[in-house]
Formats: C-alpha cells, sequence, structure tokens
C-alpha cells in the first residue's frame, strides 16, 4: 500500500503530468466520438456524461440516494467494528481457539462472500437488511484476523513491562495489549470498512434496490447512457473520497509509524 | 530464526490434537445447529433446507455433465480475465516500479481506483462488449489489474538495490536484468497479487454472471433462485466457496514453496 | 615471491576524479583530484574515515556512477560504464536469495551465453577456489553472512577480471571471521595472482592484504599518503602479531586519526543542526 507521491513541492510536475494525460484522454475521446469514429450510442461524449451530472442532482435524487447508501454504509460499518474486534478479542484470548480458528477467518477473508447475495435475498428480502448483511459480512474478517494479529503482535518487552508492574490479566489487556494494537486494528478496520462499502455498493447494484448501485441500474435499463456513465463517476468518486478520508483519519490516529 | 520477542513466541503452541477436536467441535455444532433450524420450521420452507437435502442436490449436481459445461464456460473467462489483467497489471507494475516520475503520475489513481466497486461498470461493457463472456472477462480483467499493478509496482520498489547493481556490474542487458533480477527478486509480492487478482477477477465474472449472462456458475445460481431451488443453490455456493479458497490456497502455497528467504 | 612486477605497465589508471553531490545544505565535494595507479598482480587497499568519499571511488572506479570529473582507464580502455574487465564485490548482501550457490557463481558466464555443462564446470572451480566444496546446491538463506560473501566473491572472480574490486566486503562480518576470509583472499590473489583493489576503513585488514596503502582525507576526500607495506609474501593472518606490522598499523593510524576525528566532529554539528528530524 505504498503511496508513490508524497507531496513535496518537487512532485508537481508528475502530478500535473497525470492529471494533464488525464485531460488529454478525455478530449481525444471527445473529438473521436464527434467524429464519428466511436459510436456516441455506446459512448456518449465526455462534455455530455459531465452535462448529465446536474440532472443527477435534480431528476434523480442523487442526494437523497446518497444518503440511504451512507446510512447502510454507517449501519454495516458500526456492526463490523464492533463484532469484528470482539471477535478477534475472543478468539485471540484463548490460545487453543486462536489455533483453531484464524485460518478460518483467513479463508473466510479469501471466499467471494457477495457471491451468497442471492442468498441473503431469499432469507432478508430484497431489501436494505440484505444489503447491510452483505456489508457486515464482507467487512467483519479482515478486521477480526487484524485485532488477533495486532493483539498477539504486542511486543514481548511491553508485556513484561506489564507485568514488572504487577497487572491482573484485565489490567494488561486494557492498559497494554489493546493500546499496543490499535495501529493494526485501524489497518483492519480500513480494509474491513472499503470491502463493506464496495459489496453495499455492488450489491445495491445487484439486487436493484437501495442508493447509488440501484441508481446505475436503473438508468442503465431506461437506456440513459450518459446518465448511467454520469452516475457510474459519481460513485467511484464517492467511493474514492471514502477511501481517501479513511486514510486521512487513520493517519490521524496514529500519527507515530 | 531470529527472536522478534513477540507475544505469540513466548508460550508453547498446544498440541495438534487437542487443536483438530476443537475444530470438528465447532463443525460439529454448526452442523447440529443447521439441522435443527432446518427441521424447526422457524424460518419459511426451503431457506434452510436440511443436511439431507443439501448433500443429496450437491450429489446431483456433480454428477450433471450440464453442470460441468457451466463451470468450464466459467472457469475459461476467469482464466482469460486473469491473463489479460495480470499481464497487463505486470507490465504497468514495471514500468511504475522502474520509473519514479511515471510513478507519481499514475499510481496514485491505481491506487485510489483500486477499492472501488467495479461490477457498476457492467451496463458499459455490455455496451461495449455485448451479452456473452466477453463482457464477463472485461469485468474480471477490470478487477484484475489494479491489485496486480499496484503488487508489482510496490514489488519494483522493494527490491534490494544492491541486487540491481549487481546486474549492472555485469553488464546485464535490459532483458536479461527484468528475467533474471527483477522479476525472480519480486516473486512474491508477484505471488501475492496474482491471488488477490484472482479472488478479484473470480468475483467478478462470477458477480457478472449473476446480474446478465446464459452461461455460467453465475448464470446457474440465479436460475436456481428464480425457481426457488435452495438446495441446488447451497450446493453451488458450497462448490464455489471451496474452488475459490482452494485456489486461493494453492497460489499462497505457490509462494510459500520457495521458503528460500535470507535472514 | 615479490609482490608486483616492477615497473611494468599499469593495470588501473585514475586520473584526477573529482566527485560533487547536491545536497540539502549545498553542494558538496566527495572526493576531490584523486589519482593513482594499480600494476598488475597488485594488491592496493584505499583506506579513510567514514565519508571520505571512498564508496564514491568504488562506484566511479567500478562505471556505475557517471557523474564525474577525470578518468578511469582499465587496460587501456576508458571506462564509461562498468567494464568487462573489472570485477565488483558490494558490501551489502549481494547473493540472489531465489539461486542456489552453483546458479549464483554462475551468473556472469550465463550472462555471456555459455552452456548449462561449462557453467556448472566452471562455477565449481570458483566455488573450490573460495572453500566452499560441498554447498553448490545449497541456497544463501541456509549459509552463514561470511559464506555468503564468498559465493559473492566467487561470482565476482567467475566473471575472470583483470582487477577486482572490493567495497569493504568483510564490514557486516566478525572480526575473526574477517581474519580468516583475508587470509583467504590471499591465498586467491596468490593462486590467480589477480589484481586486487580494497576499499577499507579497516586499518589491520588493508595492512594484512596489501602491498600498498592509499590513505585518503576526510571531505572533501584527497589522496593523504601513499604507504608501501614491505611485509614479506606469501602472507596469512599470523601477520597481525609480527612488529613490522604493529609499526605499519600505527603510522596509518597516526594519519587517519586526524581524519577520523574531523568526520566525527562534523557528524555531531550535522546532529545539532538537524535536532528533532530523522536522519535516514
Amino acid at each position: 500500500m505504498s503511496k508513490a507521491a508524497s507531496g513535496k513541492r518537487s512532485d508537481l510536475p508528475p502530478i500535473l503530468t497525470g492529471v494533464g494525460a488525464v485531460a488529454v484522454f478525455l478530449l481525444i475521446c471527445e473529438a473521436l466520438i464527434r467524429a464519428g469514429v466511436i459510436s456516441q450510442f455506446i459512448v456518449p461524449p465526455p462534455s455530455e456524461i459531465f452535462g448529465s451530472f446536474y440532472r443527477l442532482f435534480t431528476e434523480e435524487h442523487i442526494v437523497r440516494r446518497f444518503f440511504f447508501t451512507t446510512g447502510e454504509s454507517l449501519t454495516a460499518s458500526i456492526m463490523v467494528a464492533v463484532f469484528g474486534i470482539a471477535l478477534g478479542v475472543v478468539i485471540q484470548r484463548y490460545r487453543l481457539l486462536q489455533q483453531a480458528c484464524e485460518t478460518w477467518v483467513a479463508a473466510f477473508a479469501a471466499a467471494p462472500v457477495v457471491l451468497a447475495y442471492p442468498l441473503f435475498m431469499v432469507i432478508f428480502g430484497r431489501n436494505a437488511l440484505t444489503i447491510i448483511v452483505m456489508g457486515f459480512v464482507s467487512g467483519l474478517p479482515p478486521v477480526t484476523l487484524k485485532t488477533i494479529e495486532g493483539i498477539s503482535g504486542t511486543r514481548k518487552v511491553l508485556v513484561n513491562v506489564g507485568r514488572s508492574f504487577n497487572l491482573n490479566a484485565t489490567q494488561q489487556f486494557w492498559k497494554i495489549l489493546f493500546p499496543a494494537a490499535m495501529p493494526t486494528i485501524f489497518v483492519g478496520l480500513r480494509l474491513g470498512l472499503i470491502f463493506a462499502l464496495i459489496n453495499i455498493v455492488g450489491t445495491e447494484f445487484l439486487i436493484n434496490f437501495g442508493g447509488l448501485g440501484q441508481l446505475i441500474e436503473d438508468l442503465a435499463e431506461r437506456y440513459d447512457l450518459a446518465g448511467t456513465y454520469s452516475a457510474i463517476c459519481f460513485v467511484i468518486l464517492v467511493s474514492v473520497l471514502f477511501f481517501m478520508a479513511l486514510e486521512k483519519i487513520e493517519r490521524w490516529l496514529r500519527p507515530v509509524d | 530464526m531470529a527472536e522478534t520477542g513477540r507475544l505469540t513466541q513466548s508460550a508453547g503452541t498446544a498440541p495438534v490434537s487437542a487443536v483438530m477436536l476443537l475444530r470438528a467441535a465447532i463443525i460439529l455444532a454448526v452442523l447440529a445447529a443447521w439441522e435443527l433450524l432446518a427441521r424447526s420450521g422457524w424460518l419459511y420452507r426451503d431457506v434452510v433446507p436440511p443436511l439431507e437435502t443439501i448433500v443429496r442436490a450437491l450429489a446431483n449436481l456433480l454428477s450433471d455433465p450440464e453442470f460441468y459445461h457451466h463451470l468450464a464456460v466459467t472457469l475459461g473467462e476467469i482464466a482469460a480475465a486473469l491473463a489479460i489483467g495480470g499481464l497487463s497489471g505486470l507490465t504497468a507494475g514495471i514500468v511504475l516500479g522502474a520509473n519514479r516520475f511515471l510513478a507519481k503520475a499514475f499510481e496514485p489513481y491505481l491506487y485510489y481506483l483500486g477499492p472501488t466497486p467495479k461490477i457498476i461498470f457492467f451496463p458499459v461493457l455490455i455496451m461495449w462488449f455485448g451479452l456473452g463472456s466477453e463482457s464477463k472477462v472485461a469485468l474480471g480483467t477490470l478487477s484484475c489489474f489494479f491489485p496486480v499493478a499496484l503488487s508489482v509496482a510496490a514489488g519494483m520498489r522493494g527490491i534490494d538495490k544492491v541486487l540491481i547493481r549487481v546486474g549492472d556490474s555485469f553488464r546485464a542487458s535490459r532483458w536479461q536484468m527484468v528475467l533474471k533480477i527483477y522479476l525472480p527478486a519480486m516473486r512474491h509480492p508477484i505471488i501475492n497479487g496474482v491471488r488477490l487478482g484472482l479472488g478479484v477477477a473470480l468475483i467478478g465474472v462470477l458477480l457478472a454472471e449473476t446480474k446478465l449472462s446464459s452461461a455460467g456458475i453465475g448464470f446457474l445460481i440465479i436460475q436456481a433462485y428464480s425457481v426457488f431451488d435452495m438446495p441446488r443453490m447451497y450446493a453451488m455456493l458450497i462448490v464455489l466457496f471451496v474452488l475459490a479458497i482452494g485456489a486461493n490456497a494453492l497460489v499462497g502455497r505457490l509462494g510459500g514453496l520457495d521458503s528460500i528467504r535470507r535472514t | 615471491m615479490a609482490a608486483a612486477q616492477p615497473k611494468s605497465e599499469p593495470i588501473l589508471v585514475v586520473n584526477d576524479i573529482v566527485v560533487r553531490y547536491e545536497t540539502a545544505e549545498g553542494p558538496i565535494v566527495a572526493v576531490d583530484e584523486v589519482s593513482f595507479i594499480v600494476r598488475p598482480g597488485e594488491f592496493l587497499s584505499v583506506i579513510g574515515p567514514s565519508g571520505c568519499g571512498k564508496s564514491s571511488l568504488f562506484n566511479v572506479i567500478g562505471g556505475l556512477l557517471g557523474q564525474h570529473q577525470g578518468t578511469v582507464r582499465v587496460a587501456g580502455e576508458t571506462v564509461t560504464g562498468p567494464h568487462k574487465a573489472i570485477g565488483m564485490v558490494f558490501q551489502e548482501e549481494s547473493t540472489f536469495p531465489w539461486r542456489n550457490v552453483t546458479d549464483n557463481v554462475a551468473f556472469p558466464l550465463e550472462l555471456v551465453g555459455l552452456d548449462r555443462a561449462r557453467r556448472a564446470e566452471r562455477a565449481k572451480h570458483f566455488i573450490s577456489l573460495v572453500g566452499l566444496d560441498g554447498f553448490e546446491k545449497r541456497y544463501p538463506g541456509e549459509l552463514s553472512g561470511g559464506m555468503r560473501q564468498r559465493v559473492s566473491l566467487a561470482r565476482t572472480l567467475a566473471s575472470e577480471p583483470k582487477i577486482l574490486l572490493m567495497d569493504e566486503p568483510f564490514a557486516a562480518l566478525d572480526e575473526q571471521t574477517r581474519l580468516l576470509l583475508g587470509d583467504k583472499v590471499l591465498q586467491i590473489q596468490q593462486q590467480l595472482q589477480q589484481t586486487m583493489l580494497l576499499i577499507t576503513h579497516n586499518i589491520t585488514e588493508a595492512v594484512q592484504m596489501s602491498d600498498r596503502i592509499l590513505v585518503m582525507t576526510y571531505r572533501p576526500g584527497k589522496v593523504k599518503r601513499i604507504v608501501d607495506i614491505d611485509l614479506p609474501r606469501p602472507r596469512t593472518s599470523e601477520i597481525v602479531t609480527s612488529e613490522a606490522f604493529g609499526r605499519y598499523v600505527a603510522e596509518i593510524w597516526n594519519d587517519l586519526r586526524e581524519e577520523a576525528s574531523r568526520g566525527m566532529k562534523d557528524e555531531e554539528a550535522y546532529a545539532l543542526r538537524h535536532h528533532g528530524t530523522a536522519h535516514e
């Protein structure tokens, strides 16, 4: 997860080059589409796509949809955080349990959980509950894994410091193990929240219910090309901003690395 | 192996047999709870079918030639997505890893666009590639490209610089540098990137199949859903999960095979 | 056996090398008009405190650092990049962890297209030369630090360079291993009549191995003195107990001490100026 840009003044030329390249690419697309080389019934010209953004706000109630998706995400996120960390703590607490279950959780993290959405639809219905559960289930494993990893990875010397002060097990946990594990837990939370959001928007699209994801499905069914493209761009933008925000929060919460 | 002084290294590990027992106990408990729930009639009809029904559906599925036809379609699409997305990701990763300027210019885009829901691109991909396998492969490729490119780029930057100087001091050609030094030195990040890429390619292809398709496992799943054949759906999900987790473990094992590391 | 053929055509001519770097604090001169020659079969050490530009010099001679003034000529040809006649052994761990010992040593032979059978045969010869018989199929991860450096040495020797250029190859090893490996290198030099140029900060090592020692000043690095080491050859590490050895070490330390303490004061001043920042 290394970032290439470091934000110094000397980074301006490459950043501008990147932005410039994207702009040039869009201009070329615009030209090719207007010239008829690329059919405008398959790819609307970028100008038209930008123009459609306005419609998203006025006609498609994208703000309301945004808040709907955000609500789902928030619910799922809280559940992921609470249950994920709790589960991780419990598993780590008992050595035998950790040895038995940790690989299972890792396997779960690698499993394509989102593919079970038809099953969830049957169980919970074609509604927000399915979407939230989907977000919850996909976000849970990374948080649990990182919690286990974080607590297990506490440096022995810190544990010994606690022992030397005669801390009991509970104090040891809350005053040493848990705080020491925080940075790793936050990494897990970031991963879990990202997975949750991706699967929430994806599920909205797939089951044709909800906020932003459903909008794209809707516009596509109505053959509103420019609308579909601009809605996709909007959702990608929201996703990117969400990711950036999470990164900022994580960095703010652990300034020393 | 150097002592890391971590918490888990302190106390000894529990005996293997105890771990096995616990795992068996947990599995049995889950299965028992399932069976109870199934027979209790608490949930609507077949939502939680009895285990016997699921096993029977699984047997039917695995002996159905139709199933293997669809499986082949899906596997073919995943393989194609992994190949195209993987190779283009590898190339992009090598370029970005080798060139600081290009990395600063373009890698942030990959980094921030990576964790986004790619399935939403599907309507566009259908417009471009049609209703057949191509659009599924396209979605898989799109998903797969990002983790591979980012892993490889990071891998390039993580190569021990002295190894590059060794190659330079022996006047290796550019091609020799890539094949004999860069790629082997990056084998861990590459394998990891492929593992991630395989995972998301699989998801992308299958989700696309569930959305709009006439062939493939995803299609079968939605088909089962639409006729409310729950045991069949469970059977297919089991097969799918076993395959996905198995493939992931296999690739991971490949990476671990090379346990030849420096201290 | 004589140390080096007297008055033969020098194999390496280093002429007025100047290396400058741009730093956050302005330009610094790492190497300031350094010139010297090396004759065939000779063992020359370049010794100096940290910050005397030794590594820059190493990279210039090896052709890995192109930004410099002055010229380097080896066997009559000007060095514009890594040269066939110059073999480099680096300070850091440089064996390829994914190749076994044979494949590591055979690497330069592979690059020039030698076939597998002959590669293995030649690699075996050099593996034997560094005393690693029996370890052909092992991987670097299974070897100790000293053994890995020997693999790196064998690898460079396998390319049969006219002059072997080494940058503190034993810096990461403990003293005893270093002395014994020094013996090994001397043995090899004897056997192959290999010309060697060793960059080091270790006085004992330099005196143990060399025919001549070039003492450098602290930054900007200049040639302070060239000392002829008139100890008999063949030599082993036993020489460190002799009186003559002790005198040479004392002599060189005398020259170096002043430079080394200048270096230390400089580092302290830097740390004071940059309090609070992580010094990478």
